[in-house]
């Protein structure tokens, strides 16, 4: 009898420890994602205010000043809403009551910030999108120095570099990197350390030499010109993402492709590119993107207004010895990052993949 | 179907020793022919060049007497199921089937009806709207045999097709490739490091070491007549024991074994005795029993012998002899095998009776 409940004793003992035991570990897991969590909100404060501020600003300011208090009301209204709701998703369990809160604290912020800065709101900056000479309207033509062309051309002229961009790397990239990932062939690890080498290279070193090679070939002030620079420039870096990403292809399935009767080519075709698709969307929005921005190769070699891209166009809206009209500067830039930001939006599940460099088997 | 025939076939790598350094074989009209080796003896090289993926550094390959050394691999009508299977990701089971069809000249609905009835054949109907990602291993397997099965090839290669499945299904898969062999009369050749496998499916078994043909022949003539020490060694479960010794004037000494030979050999010999061929008996070497695993329906005992450590197998699910226990082991000359040491290869000199 007193073996059995000394028995008896030490398992009622050893339960209390293990709930112990689980106490402090739910405890220490909280602290740490409590703390966690805490590091992201004040890393993320100074990222996401400048953003917030273009917004804001395009919205609202008028000509002549910059109207802070609209901004400082948003976030008054903004930032609790964002605190409260992390604390719901952290310790409300439910998806459905989580989901609830967010949409009545959506609807809460919503109302709260029309009524206190709705009538503030205009689309007035957002005037340069029809009217080509605005700029002359706000300075005089003699500040001005010269006519503004109209945004669309601006923007028809990134989106033809972007999309000349992400054709070009996107076809040499492909091609060079099954190559390379495919056949054995003299100098290939001498290649591929020449590949890392001239990604890890300064371009911007470069910039008078092309400068004149431009000059001399005759592709100074050409959108071709900057396309063939900047294609020339970032494709080493394409090459090896792409050749990693054919390096996650086993071999067993194109051997299998040619035993099944296609050559060599159908079997790239059919079998290996459908494989890297992820690889391919990623090398295609990265490559579209860097285009878009592309600030200093296009400022160096393109001069006539009519060559300008979105950078030059936003960089000579901000230009002014007068003083800068923030409301249209920062219409502008929300304007331009638009399409980025929805290629980003739309391809972020392909873009996490292109860092790990491969596919899943 | 084809009779394939491989004569002398090398192949190099560039600075590294022959992979396959000089085949000889003939595979008959609808053989089953099964490649056994370990790892690293060139019979998935060997199975390579026969594909055509493989260019031969020399040597000759012919189907049905005509050299196809230079005929490209998707010239050759070959099918093949790899390790991995290799089924295309991005297509359906329907498709994966079909893709070879796409290279011929035949009609879609026609080469639609032939993949249904192969994928009937191999029992994957069902799942012909499927990826292959959503299949299990056995029935990517059946796909991959479809696929290989749906040209009507002149030539089935497989290549180790049951190694990366379970016990339970390879012995399904083993009666089920058999079946499909023995029904479509396809030429085969398995290759697979698997002695059962091997020794279960083919008709004819041939061991590979070293890039060489070390022997070929029936599944029982290479378990009963050994032409090498390699084959004696890797072909049975358990292995054979195997004793050096020293043989003088047709006495040879193993340890502290002396045994008369038939034959006035001489040097250095090796004797191996299969663990079936042993029992413990009333007469014979005396062993000391030192370990005794039970196998399911026999046990296999080790145990300390004048010829030195010695397996020996009985049957029966209880073990019959306890560590520790003395017994006699004998066994009938006939199935112990002679070797020279020197050569690896089995001598006609027996155990004098």
């Amino acid at each position: 009898m007193a073996a059995v409940d000394s028995i008896a004793g030490g398992a009622v003992e050893a339960r209390a420890d293990w709930q112990a035991l689980a106490r402090r570990a739910w405890r220490t897991r909280f602290t740490g994602q409590s703390a966690l969590l805490a590091f992201l909100v004040v890393v993320s404060v100074p990222i996401l205010l400048p953003y917030f501020w273009m917004v804001v600003i395009a919205f609202t300011a008028r000509t002549g000043g910059v109207a802070s208090d609209v901004l400082w009301t948003a976030c008054a209204v903004i930032v609790p809403a964002v605190l409260i709701y992390s604390v719901v998703h952290m310790s409300v369990g439910s998806r459905r009551l989580r989901l609830a809160i967010g949409i009545t604290l959506v609807a809460i912020a919503g109302t709260l910030l029309l009524a206190l800065v709705g009538g503030k709101l205009h689309l007035d900056n957002f005037r340069f999108l029809t009217r080509a000479n605005f700029v002359e309207e706000l300075r005089t033509k003699a500040t001005s120095g010269r006519q503004f062309p109209s945004v669309w051309t601006a923007f028809s002229n990134s989106l033809a570099l972007a999309l000349s961009q992400t054709v070009i790397i996107l076809t040499v990239a492909s091609l060079a990197g099954y190559y390379i990932s495919r056949f054995a062939f003299r100098g290939r690890n001498v290649f591929l350390q020449g590949l890392l080498v001239l990604h890890a290279f300064p371009a911007m070193t470069l910039i008078i030499p092309i400068f004149l090679m431009l000059y001399w070939i005759g592709l100074l002030d050409t959108i071709i010109g900057v396309m063939l620079v900047l294609a020339a420039i970032e494709l080493p870096f394409y090459v090896f993402v792409m050749k990693g990403f054919f390096d996650g292809v086993p071999w067993d399935i194109e051997m299998s492709a040619m035993t099944d009767g296609a050559t060599r080519r159908q079997a790239f075709r059919l079998v290996v590119l459908p494989q890297v698709r992820v690889g391919l969307i990623a090398v295609a929005v990265f490559a579209f993107i860097r285009a878009w921005e592309e600030y200093i190769f296009v400022r160096t070699f393109l001069i006539e207004n009519t060559n300008w891209v979105m950078s030059l166009y936003l960089f000579w809206v901000a230009d002014d010895v007068m003083g800068v009209d923030y409301g249209i500067v920062a219409a502008v830039a929300v304007f331009y990052v638009l399409p980025s930001l929805l290629l980003y939006v739309f391809c972020q599940k392909y873009l996490t993949q292109m860092t790990i460099g491969g596919i899943k088997g | 179907m084809a009779r394939v025939e491989l004569k002398n076939l090398r192949k190099e790598w560039l600075g590294a020793t022959a992979a396959v350094a000089g085949v000889d074989l003939a595979i008959e009209d609808g053989a089953f022919v099964a490649v056994l080796g370990p790892s690293g003896c060139g019979k998935t090289t060997t199975l390579m060049m026969l594909a055509g993926i493989y260019q031969p550094t020399s040597g000759e390959i012919t189907f049905d007497g005509a050299r196809v050394n230079d005929v490209e691999a998707r010239g050759r009508n070959v099918g093949i199921v790899f390790q991995s299977y290799a089924l295309y990701p991005n297509m359906s089971v329907l498709d994966n089937v079909m893709f070879p069809l796409r290279f011929k000249t035949i009609e879609r609905t026609e080469a639609e009806r032939r993949a249904r009835e192969i994928a009937a054949l191999v029992r994957v109907d069902g799942l012909l709207d499927r990826r292959p990602s959503q299949l299990s291993g056995g029935q990517q397997q059946r796909v991959a045999l479809a696929r290989a099965l749906v040209k009507r090839p002149h030539l089935l290669l497989l290549d180790e097709p049951l190694s990366n499945l379970d016990a339970g299904l390879r012995l399904t898969m083993r009666t089920e490739i058999r079946r499909i062999q023995r029904e479509l009369g396809v030429t085969t050749i398995l290759v697979t490091h698997d002695q059962i496998e091997a020794t279960t499916m083919a008709d004819r078994v041939v061991v590979m070491n070293g890039g060489r043909v070390e022997q070929e022949g029936a599944a029982d003539d290479l378990y009963e007549r050994p032409d090498t020490l390699f084959v004696a060694s890797f072909i049975g479960s358990p292995p054979i024991n195997l004793f050096e010794g020293q043989a003088d004037a047709g006495v040879a000494k193993f340890h502290e074994a002396t045994i008369t030979l038939s034959e006035p050999v001489r040097g250095p010999v090796v004797l191996g005795i299969r663990p079936e061929s042993l029992q413990a008996a009333e007469r014979g070497t005396p062993a000391r029993v030192t370990a005794a695993e039970p196998m399911g329906r026999e046990v296999l005992y080790t145990a300390d012998s004048a010829f030195g450590v010695i397996r020996f197998l009985e049957a029966g699910a209880e073990p019959r002899h306890r560590e520790g226990d003395n017994v006699h082991l004998d066994f009938s000359p006939a199935s112990a095998l002679l070797f020279d040491k020197a050569s690896g290869r089995r001598m006609d000199a027996r155990i004098a009776v």
